[in-house]
């Protein structure tokens, strides 16, 4: 019996889009994946030799750059904000697309020109300072898990960076969209060593490529 | 309780005496094998001038490598010193000085501990042992050749099982953008970083960007990409390279698992026209990488490579604890020394209260003979 292959695949947001993606590859979780109750992180899939785990987006990019998961799908933004050099990203699975943008309350309409150093809160801590520091700007960043539009009405930051899909949220909240950092979509991403040492992850990869490639000819990107 | 002042700092472990043990036989197998094949080994210091040291690293004296050193302003000199952080370099600096005038090819082999001020989350240990050789003078396919079986062979001596090698070309995009697939200058960078993540997304999105995507696909068992990458030979390029590549590989297919990773560059900063990864089973990432580069300060050519076998101690089988002989209080020192200097390892009693089996004793002297308890 081969080693146990660990799939990563992340809680919410990607999830529903990638379920069938993975399936076309091949890749089926059993049925109590799908069971709202079952309170269980590891499950088996239709394949022997496959088992899937649900965590975190950040935690997909952990387990997978440390090798305890081989293969797993993240957002971009994840994968950017990590730059962890054991990890490839070999296919775009044109799922998942937001972007990652700045932005700041629309009374105030400042812009950051001019200021040598300003508070920003934040997810990705990583990106957004080097997002500023391009931009010969020292930002501090105040890391959140959640909720950045409260930051600036409650003046915890001035402006936060944050996905943005229909911009639905910052608007409710007074925010304004000031700039895009980076457009986003979701990818299959890998452990290094292992697509070198395990055929089967290699196997798999082309699996994903050449149903991304037929999904792309058919135009089913979803925005 | 353990007095926090007592802990070791984060990234920094003690080898208890069974792990120490299979560390410092691993390492003798390895320094055994090297000189074996006439690798002389040198031993440089621990701290140098932080200048040489950061010199001849990847990026230089600016670059991120030279930045993870320890560093301090020596009270003597007043000049910085740094700890190393690799032993590469050095072995470098003595080839350009003391032994510029040796004869070439010069063969050289280490073994020692290096340091970094500050790790990453996914290797987070500060403190690791480095072997390695380094052949100077020499960066042809046949000293690749060598250097890759010999660094098989070693990692064999040391007990590894299910060696893997994966080689690559690390100067590719360089040779490839001057002509066959142009790319304009302030495009490279962008292509080598998504070739790096083998984004094939990130790639088409890079103005020139899209001819290098058969590369992505040219990965995996070596024949399977070999075959690949000649397909994508545009022009004849790679011609060479790719006969290189098979050299290589014919020498060492039947010792390890062999696949080609042509765009891979995590690791290879300075490497010249190949570089190759190690992994062995077992353990996570890799046990060691070489290639062939350029001295830094004279650009001598070298090939060499180095091992980090301290993941590779972890996954190895602990050996059975040998057996070890009690000497009661009186006994023959003669005869003691004796069945020493025929393997025993011996234990001697200072007390008569003295457990010898809680001392990890197996047998005991009775008279003249060992006697099994």
């Amino acid at each position: 019996m081969p080693q146990m292959l660990t799939f990563a695949v992340p809680k919410g947001r990607i999830l529903d889009e990638a379920l069938p993606v993975m399936a076309r590859a091949g890749v089926v979780p059993d049925d109590a994946f799908h069971d709202k109750a079952n309170r269980s992180l590891s499950f088996a899939t239709t394949s022997d030799d496959m088992r899937l785990i649900r965590v975190r987006a950040f935690d997909v990019a952990t387990f997978v750059a440390h090798g305890a998961a081989q293969i797993g799908i993240v957002g971009s933004d994840v994968i950017e904000e990590f730059e962890y050099a054991d990890l490839y990203a070999p296919v775009d699975l044109d799922i998942g697309h937001c972007r990652l943008s700045v932005a700041e309350p629309a009374e105030r309409g400042t812009s950051a020109d001019g200021t040598s150093h300003l508070r920003v809160a934040t997810k990705y801590p990583n990106i957004t300072r080097r997002h500023f520091e391009a931009q010969g700007i020292q930002a501090e960043c105040v890391k959140l898990n959640g909720a950045m539009e409260l930051a600036p009405s409650l003046g915890l930051s001035g402006r936060i960076v944050d996905l943005v899909s229909t911009g639905a949220t910052l608007k409710q909240n007074g925010l304004v969209e000031t700039s895009r950092i980076m457009e986003i979509s979701a990818r299959l991403i890998v452990n290094r060593a292992a697509l070198k040492t395990d055929a089967r992850v290699a196997a798999l990869v082309d699996a994903f490529r050449g149903n991304a490639r037929s999904g792309n000819q058919g135009g089913a990107a979803a925005a | 309780m353990t007095n926090p002042d007592d802990l070791l700092p984060e990234g920094l472990e003690d080898r208890l005496p069974r792990e120490a043990k299979a560390v410092s036989t691993a390492m003798r197998q390895i320094l055994d094998v090297m000189d074996a094949h006439g690798y002389d080994r040198v031993s440089p210091p621990l701290v140098e001038f932080e200048k040489s040291l950061a010199g001849r690293m990847a990026g230089g004296n600016d670059g991120a490598t030279a930045r993870r050193m320890f560093r301090f302003v020596d009270p003597v000199s007043l000049r910085m010193l740094a700890v190393r952080s690799d032993i590469t370099p050095q072995v470098g600096r003595i080839a350009a000085t003391g032994m510029a005038a040796a004869a070439r090819p010069l063969r050289l082999c280490y073994g020692g501990e290096v340091a970094l001020i500050r790790a990453d989350q996914l290797d987070p240990a500060r403190q690791r042992l480095q072997l390695g050789a380094e052949l100077i003078g020499n960066d042809t396919v046949t000293a690749a050749a060598e250097m890759v079986a010999l660094a098989i062979e070693a990692l064999e001596g040391a007990g590894a099982k299910g060696i893997s090698v994966d080689f690559t070309l690390p100067d590719l995009v360089d040779i490839l953008a001057s002509k066959a697939m142009p790319l304009a200058p302030e495009r490279i960078a962008d292509v080598r970083r998504e070739l790096d993540t083998k984004d094939a997304g990130g790639l088409a999105q890079v103005p020139g960007g899209e001819a290098y995507m058969p590369l992505l696909y040219a990965t995996g068992p070596f024949e399977h990409a070999i075959a690949r990458l000649r397909d994508v030979d545009a022009g004849g390029a790679l011609a060479s390279r790719i006969a290189g590549l098979r050299q290589i590989a014919e020498r060492v297919a039947d010792r390890a698992r062999l696949t080609l990773d042509p765009t891979e560059r995590h690791g290879f900063e300075y490497q010249s026209w190949f570089g190759f990864t190690i992994y062995a089973d077992g353990v996570r990432g890799a046990v060691g990488r070489g290639g062939t580069y350029a001295i830094g300060g004279t650009g001598e050519p070298a090939t060499g490579f180095s091992l980090y076998i301290d993941a590779l101690i972890d996954a190895l089988q602990a050996s059975p604890a040998g057996d070890t002989l009690f000497l009661p209080l009186g006994h023959d020192r003669d005869i003691a020394a004796r069945l020493r200097a025929v393997g025993w390892r011996t234990i001697e009693a200072l007390s008569d209260s003295d457990d010898a089996q809680a001392l990890g004793c197996t047998h005991h002297l009775v008279g003249i003979d060992p006697v099994a308890y």
